[in-house]
């Protein structure tokens, strides 16, 4: 099982969740994707995605102010 | 607006949601206007420029990234792009509303055809309308609801308790945040009358209004809705400062240039159609007036050609490369059942680039 990194700081949204679905679709089943983002709007819109597509989350927590990590495993 | 993640352009929900605050706030503004506490006041339906206006305005919040309300919450939460697209939002407004553009404007709002409602269009009641526009927001909410995946949803961990909780931490639903406007939008309506500016919420007027004050010093400009513009701002600062979600952010290039850009456009679009998605999309269609609807309409339409253009359309269009690109490299790069953990160097394609 591997661990992918996405950064997002800076980009506003819908980006962040346009570059998530972009990047869980290389991953193999069982990787994780770690998306880094800034967006406050993500908060709602990241963890509504995993939950709509039935991706686990298994971490999604705030790194400081305004910065947030969501881990998604594709299954 | 900051706890609820208020956004027009967000998606269906939110259209839903959005759909609630006008059928809640029409309720409200005929009732208002049947006891007298309030005038309906009807003008020709300057269609031209409320067609062109809002397909532009739609448009144009794809590009700044938020609609004139949220680039004005977003600028409190200290999103740098967001200052920018609303100084060039305010500034493009003025200059088109009493600027060097305003002759345009006024000249394309003076194509007009006479109708001004619906409800006088079709010459019923427009208590009938309200009717069928609450009905039909009523089924679309309990859709909503109901696959609303609830339990599962993953949330953050919780650093507050009891009402600090509630008020700075816990995501307010889209549709809880509805009521709140819609009440506020039919609030708006006395309260701004009972200062002599006779509508109801706005944003585009006082941006514009903002930009004359400060050019040219003249007091009178200053009117109910400048104080809203100017409480969104600092509300949706206090909000994001009580929620630890205060940081300045600043935007990559690409967000730069297209929240300045955007701001412009939505400055002169929403002067054309003579109001931004809520002075247009979301008060004058719960008073059924012509132009409300037609923007409404033309700025969803906007909005989605925006999207494909610089969202899905380069979206897709990677992910075609990218997947082309996996299957010629084999299974080199993307080893599956590596069991380490890696390190920052095995990133997806495109993260590398981005900061």
């Amino acid at each position: 099982m591997a661990v992918h990194v996405l950064e997002t700081d800076g980009q506003v949204c819908p980006f962040p969740i346009v570059e998530a679905k972009e990047a869980i679709a290389l991953l193999d089943l069982g990787d994780e994707l770690v998306i880094n983002f800034d967006c406050t709007q993500a908060t709602d819109a990241l963890p509504r995605w995993a939950a709509e597509e039935g991706y686990p989350v298994t971490n999604f927590d705030r790194v400081g102010d305004a910065a947030w990590t969501i881990t998604v495993q594709k299954t | 607006m900051q706890r609820g993640r208020f956004c027009v352009t967000g998606n269906t929900r939110w259209l839903t949601a959005f759909l609630i605050v006008i059928a809640v706030q029409s309720i409200g503004v005929f009732t208002l206007d049947a006891v007298g506490v309030i005038s309906l006041s009807s003008s020709a339906f300057p269609w031209l420029a409320t067609v062109l206006g809002a397909f532009l305005f739609g448009f144009a919040i794809v590009l700044a990234g938020s609609c004139a309300t949220g680039t004005y919450y977003r600028a409190g939460e200290s999103l740098v792009g967001s200052w920018l697209a609303l100084i060039f939002y305010a500034l493009f407004s003025a200059i088109s509303k009493t600027g060097v553009l305003a002759t345009g404007v006024s000249g394309l709002r003076s194509v007009t055809v006479e109708a001004s409602t619906v409800h006088g269009l079709l010459g019923v009641s427009p208590w009938l309308l309200i009717a069928v526009l609450a009905s039909a927001v009523g089924l679309l909410t309990r859709h909503h609801l109901r696959k609303r995946p609830g339990a599962h949803l993953a949330t953050l961990p919780p650093r507050k308790r009891g009402i600090a909780h509630i008020i700075f931490e816990k995501q307010w639903g889209e549709f809880t945040t509805a009521l709140v406007i819609a009440a506020l939008a039919i609030l708006a309506w006395p309260l701004s009358w009972a200062t002599g500016r006779e509508a109801g919420l706005g944003i585009t007027g006082p941006s514009s209004n903002i930009v004359n004050y400060f050019v040219s010093g003249d007091a009178e400009v200053i009117d109910w809705g400048v104080y809203l513009v100017i409480g969104i701002l600092t509300g949706a600062f206090i909000a994001a400062k009580g929620s630890g979600e205060f940081r300045i952010r600043i935007p990559d290039a690409v967000t730069t240039v297209r929240s300045i850009a955007g701001g412009a456009l939505m400055g002169i679009s929403a002067s054309l159609a003579g109001g931004c998605t809520i002075g247009n999309a979301m008060v004058n269609t719960a008073s059924f007036q012509l132009q409300g609807w037609m923007a409404f309409g033309f700025m969803i339409l906007g909005t989605g050609a925006a999207t494909r253009l610089f969202i899905t359309g380069p979206s897709k269009a990677r992910s075609a490369r990218n997947a082309a690109a996996r299957e010629g490299a084999g299974q080199g790069a993307a080893a599956p059942g590596s069991p380490s953990q890696t390190a920052p160097g095995h990133r997806t394609a495109r993260v590398s680039v981005r900061r």
